[in-house]
């Protein structure tokens, strides 16, 4: 891949997640003066994952990927949370939603009920074997995201619960 | 005379505090938070507190300075659905407790207007959120036919949610249906062949209805070690998970699609 389309691609990636990010604190009703603010933070841990994995650049796996975005994402809530006077989480809930792994989330329970499906054994260890996969990836994602979003609140605690102070 | 009047204090406290804490349960703070902002008023009140955070209540203890009295309070989680504007002005509350000196009748006063506090509005949200799962679309990599099918598949099943929600319908159900809605919308770029990647419309039509806080603040409750709530709210979303998987699957059966 060319340089040029490398950045194409890192700021597309970037601009789509700050959409997503905007989308989704809507729904879980954060406040209007807080929009922006994880469009940013949201755009720029996306854009480090998406860097992260990208197999000229990084080459990472998709959950240490994560990990490492996620305490960019934490440490970035952290530092403007208080500038806009709100909880660090309502700063990078949002913007870690783009990154939740739906797709593998959904697929586990598919792959359940399609083992539950097929009696064969052919067929059952193929689905079974999705659903641990898809299952064990979904699961640690999750969790190597909020350890890593986490880890600055413990590191900058004081900062983190004084911020609507 | 003065035994009495500390007890009732106690009383009004522990009532206030437990409404306090359910609240902020109910809007979605994470454990860590509620205690640490009921502790930060109830020093503020001059007393000690204890607080017990299950799934579906909050039992709140507090004591007197020298720990002579005490008054417990429980109240059930409110279910007030997920805001992270209630949490802000909550915890600003609680700041204004302890800086600002707020008595308890000026903080119980301050607290009802926070919970006459509207949501955003309907159509804001179902715009932004429209957009938002069009935009999750081109993450995983989805041209602008998927997305286009996308935004109008979410902008019905978004609608359907927030109308079986409005009639008071259960949650998994309404999880169950807005999801297969929206897969048969989509499923229409599949059937049709519009575009290069209608299999990436289909499997992201019903993302935005994935619980994606709820998840996270399971695993900061366990890192916390709130076992219990960290386990509640990761099989909550874990049902609600289920149920719009079979929302979908139950959408590609029907149209007669092929499993992943």
């Amino acid at each position: 891949m060319m340089w040029n389309d490398i950045f194409v691609n890192i700021f597309e990636d970037g601009f789509f997640a700050a959409i997503a990010a905007i989308g989704f604190s809507s729904i879980s009703n954060t406040p209007r003066r807080a929009y922006l603010t994880c469009a940013l933070i949201a755009a720029i841990g996306h854009a480090i994952r998406y860097v992260l994995t990208l197999p000229e650049l990084g080459g990472l796996h998709i959950i240490p990927a994560s990990a490492a975005a996620s305490f960019a994402i934490g440490l970035l809530a952290v530092l403007f949370a208080s500038r806009i006077k709100c909880p660090a989480e309502v700063c990078f809930f949002p913007a870690l939603l783009p990154m939740i792994p739906g797709m593998y989330a959904y697929r586990t329970i598919e792959a359940m009920l399609l083992c539950l499906y097929h009696t064969q054994e052919e067929a059952f260890s193929h689905y079974f074997y999705l659903f641990a996969f898809n299952g064990l990836t979904c699961a640690f994602i999750i969790l190597g995201m909020v350890i890593g979003a986490t880890i600055p609140i413990f590191l900058l605690k004081k900062l983190s619960f004084t911020a609507t102070r | 005379m003065g035994n009495r009047d500390d007890r009732a204090a106690l009383q009004e406290t522990a009532a206030f505090l437990a409404e306090y804490a359910s609240l902020q349960l109910g809007c979605g703070s994470t454990c860590i938070r509620i205690e640490k902002n009921t502790r930060r008023m109830a020093e503020a009140f001059g007393m000690d507190l204890g607080i017990f955070i299950m799934p579906d209540n909050v039992t709140v203890s507090v004591w007197n300075g020298d720990r002579a009295l005490a008054e417990t309070a429980q109240r059930e989680t409110a279910h007030c659905g997920i805001s992270f504007d209630l949490n802000t002005r909550l915890s600003r509350l609680s700041w204004k407790v302890a800086d600002n000196g707020l008595d308890l009748h000026s903080a119980a006063e301050h607290f009802e207007r926070i919970k006459a506090t509207k949501p955003t509005g309907k159509w804001e949200v179902l715009t932004l959120t429209s957009f938002a799962n069009a935009a999750f679309c081109r993450l995983f990599g989805g041209d602008w036919f998927a997305m286009l099918i996308v935004f109008f598949s979410t902008l019905a099943g978004y609608r359907l949610k927030q109308i079986m929600l409005e009639d008071g319908r259960d949650v998994r159900l309404t999880f169950l249906c807005a999801s297969f809605f929206s897969a048969s919308i989509s499923a229409g770029g599949h059937i049709f062949n519009i575009g290069s990647t209608p299999e990436l419309a289909l499997g992201t039509s019903v993302l935005y209805l994935i619980p994606g806080v709820p998840y996270i603040n399971a695993v900061s409750d366990m890192i916390y070690r709130h076992y219990l709530c960290a386990f509640s709210r990761f099989f909550d979303a874990a049902v609600l998970t289920a149920c719009l998987s079979a929302g979908l699957c139950a959408g590609m059966l029907m149209l007669g699609l092929k499993w992943f």
